[in-house]
């Protein structure tokens, strides 16, 4: 951790960092015990840049989303580590009041009181998800969300959040906001407005006619563009897109990702772009990160990840997707199953050790992130970046044999499945192919 | 995934409907048809009480040899899993025919039904969502033993441990319960299950759409493997072309209830033919680095409603080649253009009352007032279109859009249709080798079936009357 704290403030000197989230460790506390959704996790997103977060059911990555958002709930919790946010005028304005907080031009937002937090949701942060049902009340139209979502927007970004009065002001307005506002009578004629230039700003045809009707009227993918427009109502820095395209059709998801990547380039916008698809992440991102078990294992741009991977993981991600290109073959899956995220059953060793066809004794220390060849964001954490496969140094097989793993994954659900964690017996291998490709 | 039987079927004659080598498919599909009838309450509103057909499956036909597998793909609400239940007579059909081993599936009943469903087997997505969530694995994979009363209690437990071994499970796991398992391991249960009664043919749907990839893989091998070790034939239904294209030896394509276009599956993807097939392939984004160079062109709008699909080609409401008049000189893109007006104005799907800025049109008696009538029409044209037009349409469009002024909307679809007719509206376009196509450049891989629903192949059909079969 250290060593990439290091690296990171080497590095970057002229882009500028608007995100820097550092030692990130979120838990869930269960009846089955502890669970490290995500760990120790460090991030470094450049204001303007599409990052894309890649990884099966189980590796962290809707938890880090919504770690990023403020939207972990009990029994979850974020227990360490700092998300720190490139504002100085919101340094500016906690500074006196939360001095521990703020850093130059960034604030610790986990070192701010959650009203404050809140009150950057939606104009700073905004996010989007797998499913645009949970955004929207069935009983309004798309129109008058839309419009609610400017009011609250506009009243929000109309009082500075400069001293701690004001902050409570804030509270307050949002409850009375929350509780009165569903109702037309609350909406301007100009917020109405602003909500038919949103719709027809994210391509639904003839935004005017469909202002006036209630969710349940949309297709999935104009509702889909209805939430990025939601979304988008108090102009964030950082869109945060949980699987936004993932419950879509193939053709549907190539309007919506091309709507995002042209808001992003008009806007500037910076986007957190989560998924499991691959194909997605190569269309989109400017760079990525895999992760696994909880733990970023291997980072980088496009070219580092996708052509001049290290991490025996990554290089069985991409073994596993059927080609559609290429001709028939027989596809290099990984072994065995999502490892458990239990905190009792977690050894001190490589997460993907006991699915790794490469795993060596040096493995049984838990890697850091080293530095890869590639470009200078590329980093690893695998023992390989530093030193090469040796067989006389491999564990033998059968090594983690009797170790106990999670029944998870499925990846259409991330807020059940990452908690939901159930040990069982593991598997036996029934695929031999890992084992033999490097 | 082919055999060297698979093989030498799948690359049959043009004729292969026929039987030119004397084989016959093992599953022989014809006019299938499956409507489900709806009235609920948001229909009710629009169309009054009359029950709603909803034209799931709505025609299809197709042979899957024995050995091959056959995949069908399209995008949800195509009816692809729809076509795989009815085949199987999971679901009564409304019309048409299914043959298996000759035999006609809706015909059977007593002891050759009793065969067939353990001839054809499917597995499902989520293969528990069915079953009692209390039944050991065990007893789930041995039930369909029991039901058909196969052997001995004693050889039903050797074969479910057999079976269970064979998919990649221990056995001592037998006495546990569906939730103690991951996705992979309950998929390959449900594996383990439909071989139980040594079928000859599987139904495989989405088989491995709620799995990460990784564990997506192995489930592919798997069945790979299986299908080679018990001469299996499968019907791979799946919206992933590109676990389709790893898999299946011959493609069906699917859009709206209709088969656009079967072929092998390197022809087909490597070639795709029919203007869906060919918006389908292009939007999957590709897992490598040169994929942002590529250019795409994504398809506008959704799929219509299976209520009431478009006539004629069922495609033409997003088809970016729709064909125009034989007369008529226009960019393709401004055809594209002016169908989508003509579709809305027919549908009715335009607000006149909102034209414009704050209330800037009176609307009285569904009529603008004379004098504001061109202004009225330069507003609504800057809303419905997004590009300029040549000023030879441009003119029609503003005949048309004055018709709306005083809310004539017959007469407005009505001079846009006389204008711009497609083909591809008034003749479903059936699906057939392209017989043009002999003298194209596809002839030298001799002997391909690859028939397409696309009137772009279909010149000769279109200008004959009888098409020569
Ligand atoms: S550290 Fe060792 S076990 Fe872990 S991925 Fe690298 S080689 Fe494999
Ligand atoms: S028949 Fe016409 S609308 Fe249909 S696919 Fe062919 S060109 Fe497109």
């Amino acid at each position: 951790m250290t060593e990439t704290e290091m690296d990171t403030t080497t590095r970057n000197t002229n882009a500028e960092e608007i995100l820097r989230v550092s030692g990130l460790s979120t838990r869930f506390f269960t009846q089955e015990g502890q669970v490290n959704a995500v760990s120790d996790l460090d991030l470094r997103i450049e204001r303007g840049e599409v990052f894309g977060i890649v990884g099966e059911s189980g590796s962290g990555k809707s938890v880090t989303a919504r770690s990023l958002m403020d939207l972990i709930e009990p029994p979850g919790e974020i227990t360490e580590g700092k998300i720190e946010y490139n504002d100085p005028d919101l340094a500016d304005a906690v500074r006196d009041d939360y001095p521990q907080a703020v850093d130059g031009e960034y604030v610790d937002l986990l070192e701010v009181p959650a009203d404050v937090r809140e009150s950057l949701r939606g104009t700073s942060f905004s996010m989007i998800f797998q499913d645009p049902e949970s955004s929207f009340n069935p009983t309004l139209t798309v129109g008058e969300q839309l419009a609610e979502a400017v009011e609250v927007q506009r009243r929000a970004s109309a009082r500075p959040r400069s001293t701690r009065a004001k902050t409570q002001d804030y509270t307050l307005a949002s409850f009375a906001l929350s509780t009165v506002l569903p109702s037309r009578e609350y909406v301007s004629e100009e917020s109405r407005e602003r909500a038919i230039e949103l719709l027809e700003m994210v391509g639904i045809p003839d935004p005017v006619e469909r202002a006036d009707e209630y969710p349940h009227e949309y297709s999935g993918g104009m509702l889909q563009r209805a939430m990025i427009a939601q979304a988008l109502a108090g102009e964030p820095d950082v869109l945060v897109a949980d699987e936004p395209t993932t419950a879509l059709d193939v053709t549907i998801q190539a309007q919506i990702l091309d709507l995002l990547a042209e808001i992003q380039e008009e806007t500037g916008m910076t986007i957190v772009l989560i998924t499991h698809n691959l194909g997605v992440i190569a269309r989109m991102c400017d760079r990525v990160g895999v992760m696994y078990a909880g733990e970023i294992v291997e980072r980088g741009t496009l070219e580092d990840v996708f052509d001049d991977h290290v991490h025996p993981y990554t290089e069985g991600l991409l073994g596993s997707i059927p080609d559609l290109e290429g001709a028939r073959g027989r596809l290099q899956p990984i072994p065995g199953n999502v490892p458990s995220l239990l905190d009792s059953e977690m050894e001190d060793r490589c997460y993907f050790a006991d699915r790794c066809p490469n795993a060596m004794e040096d493995c049984l220390d838990h890697p850091p992130e080293y530095d890869a060849d590639g470009s200078a964001d590329h980093e690893v954490r695998c023992v390989l970046a530093e030193r090469d496969y040796e067989e006389s140094r491999a564990l033998p097989e059968g090594y983690f044999g009797e170790t106990e793993r999670p029944a998870a994954d499925k990846h259409a659900d991330p807020d059940r499945t990452e908690e939901d964690v159930q040990p069982e017996r593991a598997e036996q291998p029934v695929d031999d192919s890992g084992g033999d490709r490097l | 995934m082919s055999s060297d039987l698979s093989d030498a079927t799948g690359a049959e004659t043009a004729d292969a409907a026929s039987d030119a080598d004397g084989e016959q498919p093992l599953v022989r599909v014809e006019g299938l048809e499956k409507y489900f009838w709806e009235n609920d309450s948001l229909i009710d509103r629009l169309l009054g009480d009359e029950p709603v057909a909803v034209r799931a499956v709505d025609g299809v036909s197709f042979d899957i040899h024995e050995g091959e597998t056959l995949g069908l793909v399209g995008e949800s609400g195509c009816g692809k899993s729809t076509t795989g239940e009815t085949l199987l007579r999971l679901q009564e059909p409304t019309n048409g025919r299914v043959e298996f081993d000759g035999e006609n599936v809706y015909d059977l009943d007593g002891s050759e039904l009793t065969d067939f469903r353990r001839s054809a087997q499917v597995v499902f997505q989520d293969p528990f969502s069915s079953l009692d969530p209390r039944m050991t694995i065990g007893d789930i994979v041995q039930q369909p033993l029991d039901v058909h009363d196969v052997g001995t209690e004693a050889e039903r437990e050797e074969r479910v441990r057999d079976l269970l071994e064979r998919v990649g499970l221990s056995v001592d796991q037998l006495d546990r319960f569906p939730h103690e398992f991951s996705g992979g391991q309950r998929q390959r249960i449900g594996i383990a299950r439909a071989l139980a009664l040594d079928p000859e043919f599987l139904v495989l749907d989405e088989p491995t759409s709620a799995l990460d990839v990784s564990v997506q893989a192995q489930v592919l091998n798997l069945l790979d493997d299986l299908q080679t070790e018990f001469d299996l034939t499968y019907l791979l239904i799946s919206h992933d072309l590109s676990v389709i294209r790893h898999i299946c030896d011959r493609v069906a394509v699917m859009y709206l209830g209709e088969i656009v276009e079967v072929g092998p599956a390197d022809d087909l993807f490597e070639d795709p033919r029919h203007p869906y097939t060919q918006a389908l392939l292009e939007s999957v984004p590709r897992a490598s680095t040169a994929e942002q160079d590529r250019d795409i062109e994504t398809l506008s709008g959704d799929v219509p409603s299976p209520r009431d699909p478009p006539s004629g080609c069922r495609f033409r409401t997003r088809c970016p080649k729709v064909i125009p008049p034989a007369d008529l000189e226009i960019e393709q893109a401004d055809f594209r253009e002016l169908m989508d007006l003509r579709e809305r104005i027919e549908r009715r799907d335009v607000s006149l009352e909102t034209v414009g800025e704050d209330g800037r049109f009176e609307f009285e008696d569904g009529s603008v007032p004379e004098r504001d009538v061109s202004a009225f029409v330069t507003a609504l044209k800057d809303r419905l279109l997004d590009r300029d037009l040549p000023a030879e349409h441009d003119a029609v469009v503003e005949e048309a859009l004055t018709e709306l002024a005083t809310s004539n909307w017959d007469a407005a679809a009505e001079t846009l249709r006389a204008e711009y007719q497609s083909v591809c509206e008034r003749e479903n376009p059936p699906l057939e080798t392209p017989a043009s196509w002999a003298g194209a450049d596809v002839d030298s891989s001799e002997g391909e079936d690859h028939p397409v629903a696309c009137h772009l192949y279909a010149e000769s059909t279109r200008s004959a009357p009888e098409p020569d079969p």
